[in-house]
């Protein structure tokens, strides 16, 4: 209870800080630490989908288009939304004049061709589009058009995400792989970088800000911070004491149980609620989660909440849901979601396995203490699969080498990995048929081809509530939950929204 | 002499070819990919693919191991995988709170070892022995990691006197970069000086017994000549071995209190290339490492003929 309060007590500052944002122009100005959990593998985030690389160089580089406050797609570069022909097949973007690079360039659409052939040739996502993708050719100087050969409505969604993102940089650079010149048009530009020591980013001077109001990502971005440091502190403990020594504006990534040692004053918690959902992907190609009917006895198995507890630890840091999008989001839906069993149904699933005639080959859960409620849930779920018949095998792994070994169908039956929620739902790995898991069936192409096809909202919000159903019944793999994520923000920074990827663009200090 | 010192030399090389060899073997048995780090979690097969081979990995072993070994012999280690550039500069770059931490922990070791392991030493049985032994034996015991852990909650959280980790920011000086170094040098000093302690404090107890001594006291010689002159100048042999020792432990035993600090060093580097598997930046890496060892554990063995002129090689 007494948690509760601090977490309502926070949520209020918090809401109370943004709206005094409104109230005054805050003062430029100021300097801000942001611990992070390590060294970004790369400063291109074309090349990477990893979270924190998104993080970093989402200040640096922009793209076409972003995600407002609510996750609907907005103009960033571009200077509208696309117009897009009848057939749905061709999109006409217009670019925002005037806009320049880190290097004194102006942004035209020669750059914008030329990066978005690169995001093609070089990004997982890119080259995901590619495949659906006929031509991108520049119209004029500030117009491109991107032809189509089937309709693909999740294209803005692609264009729009900060990871493997289609960042725009300027086109002799487009021609560098791997890239060696960081040079966006963000609001702030790389000063210095000393790998594993900090990550320097100052502001710059020739940003053109969208006019109107910020909306989440998109809208104006404010520039009031001289510079933001991105500090790498890998130990998890220590960037606790960080946030409770009061060193930095901002402590990502923290773990649930510091809650109350960061409430201390020098820092206060940030709740990202919900954050993401940690999953168990079954492998649909190979061993005993071949057959359907111990895919749907596994699910019937696993008890989320007692998982989730062992997890998180508290009520407050996790609920048990079985849809994939939490209340909230525009795609949340309960289609499907009584397959979904919070406390599980161990008779059932014990009926299940003996239809099944399992034959008692131990199941392997791929797993990894990189993330320690990962290795929690799986020591639970063995218990839960045991009572329901099954033998199983914990295979407990570093986190390089699961990401190698879940590529090969003859190591596994069930990893273990979780992901935010993603602004588009077709992106999410278990929808490609070539992600691990290898989940391919005549009705996941049915539901999905009709979600790609579709470029109405409204409908697509319907026809996803069939995807999840498949997904609910043919269990390629099984959503656990849902977790928030904690994060501790010094209380003189102002104007930062809770996010999964974290941005200090419209972040001021106070007092400055 | 000079024949055997040769020789020595010699056998330094095999080690380090003995090294270089086993290193590649391990890192390369080893599963996990670093174009699937690089990459990201949502990478095609595909992709990681196409990485592997502009990275040069996807030649076979062997293949590899040759262009490694002549690129070593050249003296070039290769190019990092996620650093871009090559790992000697990524090596350079990371020596500087390394060395500084080597030396202010071993510094920290000694300054608070020989002295008390001296005393100890003298006043055997009393209850300052007594207690050294103890505390000895209780520091040796306990991992520098988490004494690191317990200096941050009090010294930097609590009383606010240091930061909690990191190495500065970008324009931090040169003093201002040192003082990063207090705690994780005391932290590992603390730990480090248990060892030498009791190898001193034994060590002096076998010469304190010995004739000479006892004819230098009976010569009238004041008491802390005989202690600090003839006594524990023939005491010093294991002492050095084991600071040495402790100096080799230290470059490549700071691994996991750098990482708790924050630091960005040789020992950091380690630990997030091999959590990225960045084959060249572990290779060479280790290959340095081992070589300080190798030639720290030679650096002794001349020390010895310095030491102790009975010594001949």
């Amino acid at each position: 209870m007494k948690r509760f309060v601090k977490i309502a007590a926070s949520l209020a500052a918090l809401v109370l800080s943004a709206t005094g944002t409104a109230l005054a122009e805050p003062a430029k100005g100021g300097v801000v630490d942001v611990a992070t959990i390590g060294e970004p593998p790369t400063l291109d985030p074309m090349a990477s989908t990893a979270d924190l690389v998104g993080i970093v160089t989402q200040h640096i580089y922009e793209t076409l288009y972003t995600f407002d406050k609510d996750w609907g797609i907005t103009p960033l570069l571009a200077a509208d939304m696309p117009q897009i022909s009848p057939d749905g097949l061709a999109y006409t973007i217009k670019l925002r004049t005037g806009v320049k690079f880190h290097d004194g360039s102006d942004m035209n659409s020669a750059d914008v061709v030329a990066s978005l052939q690169r995001w093609m040739k070089v990004a997982t996502r890119g080259k995901q589009a590619a495949e659906v993708i006929a031509a991108v050719d520049a119209v004029d100087d500030n117009t491109v058009k991107i032809t189509l050969k089937k309709r693909f409505a999740p294209l803005l969604a692609l264009l729009s995400l900060n990871n493997a993102a289609a960042i725009i940089i300027p086109s002799e650079n487009a021609k560098q792989d791997p890239l060696t010149s960081f040079v966006g048009t963000g609001p702030y530009m790389l000063k210095d970088r000393k790998p594993d020591q900090f990550i320097q980013l100052a502001r710059f001077d020739g940003y053109k800000s969208r006019d109107g109001e910020s909306n989440g990502y998109g809208g104006a971005r404010k520039q009031y911070l001289d510079e933001i440091r991105f500090v790498p502190v890998p130990d998890a403990n220590t960037r606790v004491e960080g946030a409770v020594a009061g060193q930095f504006a901002y402590v990502d990534a923290l773990p649930v149980e510091s809650f109350d040692k960061i409430s201390s004053g020098k820092t206060a918690p940030v709740i990202l609620k919900p954050f993401g959902w940690p999953v168990f992907v079954l492998n649909t190609k190979q061993g005993p989660n071949s057959d359907i009917r111990i895919r749907k006895a596994i699910q019937a198995a696993l008890a989320p909440n007692d998982m989730l507890l062992a997890a998180f630890g508290s009520k407050d840091f996790f609920a048990a849901d079985g849809a994939l999008y939490p209340e909230g989001y525009a795609w949340h839906s309960d289609a499907g979601t009584e397959a979904y069993k919070p406390d599980g149904d161990t008779e059932a699933a014990a009926a299940l396995v003996k239809e099944a005639g399992y034959d008692g080959k131990p199941l392997r859960i791929l797993t990894s203490r990189q993330y320690e409620f990962h290795y929690k849930m799986a020591q639970v779920a063995a218990e839960y699969l045991k009572a329901a018949g099954f033998q199983v095998q914990l295979d407990v792994v570093e986190w390089a080498t699961l990401t190698k070994n879940r590529t090969d169908p003859a190591l596994w039956d069930i990893y273990i990995t979780h992901s935010p929620f993603l602004p588009e739902p077709s992106l999410t790995g278990i929808m490609s048929d070539s992600s691990p898991g290898w989940w391919v069936s005549d009705r996941k192409h049915k539901v999905l081809d009709a979600f790609n096809a579709e470029s109405d909202p409204a409908k697509r919000v319907q026809l996803f509530a069939d995807v999840q159903k498949a997904v609910l019944d043919e269990v390629p793999a099984v959503k656990i939950g849902d977790f928030n994520a904690l994060a501790a923000q010094a209380p003189t920074l102002k104007g930062v929204t809770p996010a999964p990827w974290p941005y200090f663009w419209n972040a001021y200090l106070e007092g400055k | 002499m000079l024949r055997s010192i040769l020789n020595r030399l010699l056998g330094m090389i095999v080690v380090m070819a003995l090294v270089v060899t086993i290193v590649f073997v391990i890192v390369r048995v080893t599963p996990g990919d670093p174009a699937a780090v690089m990459l990201g979690p949502d990478a095609s097969a595909a992709d990681i693919a196409a990485l592997r081979s502009r990275l040069g990995l996807d030649g076979s072993i062997a293949e590899q191991f040759g262009r490694y070994v002549l690129g070593v012999v050249q003296g070039d280690f290769g190019q990092s995988i996620f650093l871009n550039e090559p790992v000697t500069t990524a090596l350079a770059q990371r020596a500087e709170p390394t060395f500084f931490l080597t030396v202010f922990s071993l510094l920290i070791a000694t300054a608070i070892a020989l002295p008390v392991g001296i005393l100890a030493a003298y006043k055997r049985g009393s209850i300052f022995d007594q207690a050294t032994t103890t505390v000895a034996m209780f520091a040796a015991s306990v991992p520098s990691f988490w004494l690191g852990l317990l200096f941050i909650q009090f010294f930097a959280v609590r009383l606010g006197w240091f930061d909690t980790s990191g190495y500065g920011g970008p324009d931090a000086s040169f003093a201002v970069r040192l003082n990063h170094l207090v705690l994780p040098a005391l932290a590992l000093g603390l730990v480090s000086s248990a060892l030498i302690t009791r190898f001193t404090r034994a060590s002096m107890l076998d010469v304190l017994n010995d004739d000479y001594v006892r004819t230098a006291r009976s010569k009238g010689m004041s008491e802390w000549r005989v202690v600090l002159k003839h006594a524990f100048k023939n005491a010093l042999i294991p002492i050095i071995t084991v600071i040495g020792l402790t100096a080799a432990l230290l470059i490549s035993g700071a691994v996991v209190t750098e990482t708790v600090f924050g630091l960005p060093g040789v020992g950091s580097l380690v630990v997030s290339a091999v959590l990225r598997r960045d084959y060249p930046v572990i290779q060479g890496a280790l290959l340095v490492i081992a070589g300080l060892y190798v030639l720290v554990n030679f650096a002794i063995d001349m020390l010895y003929l310095v030491v102790d002129p009975r010594v001949r090689y």
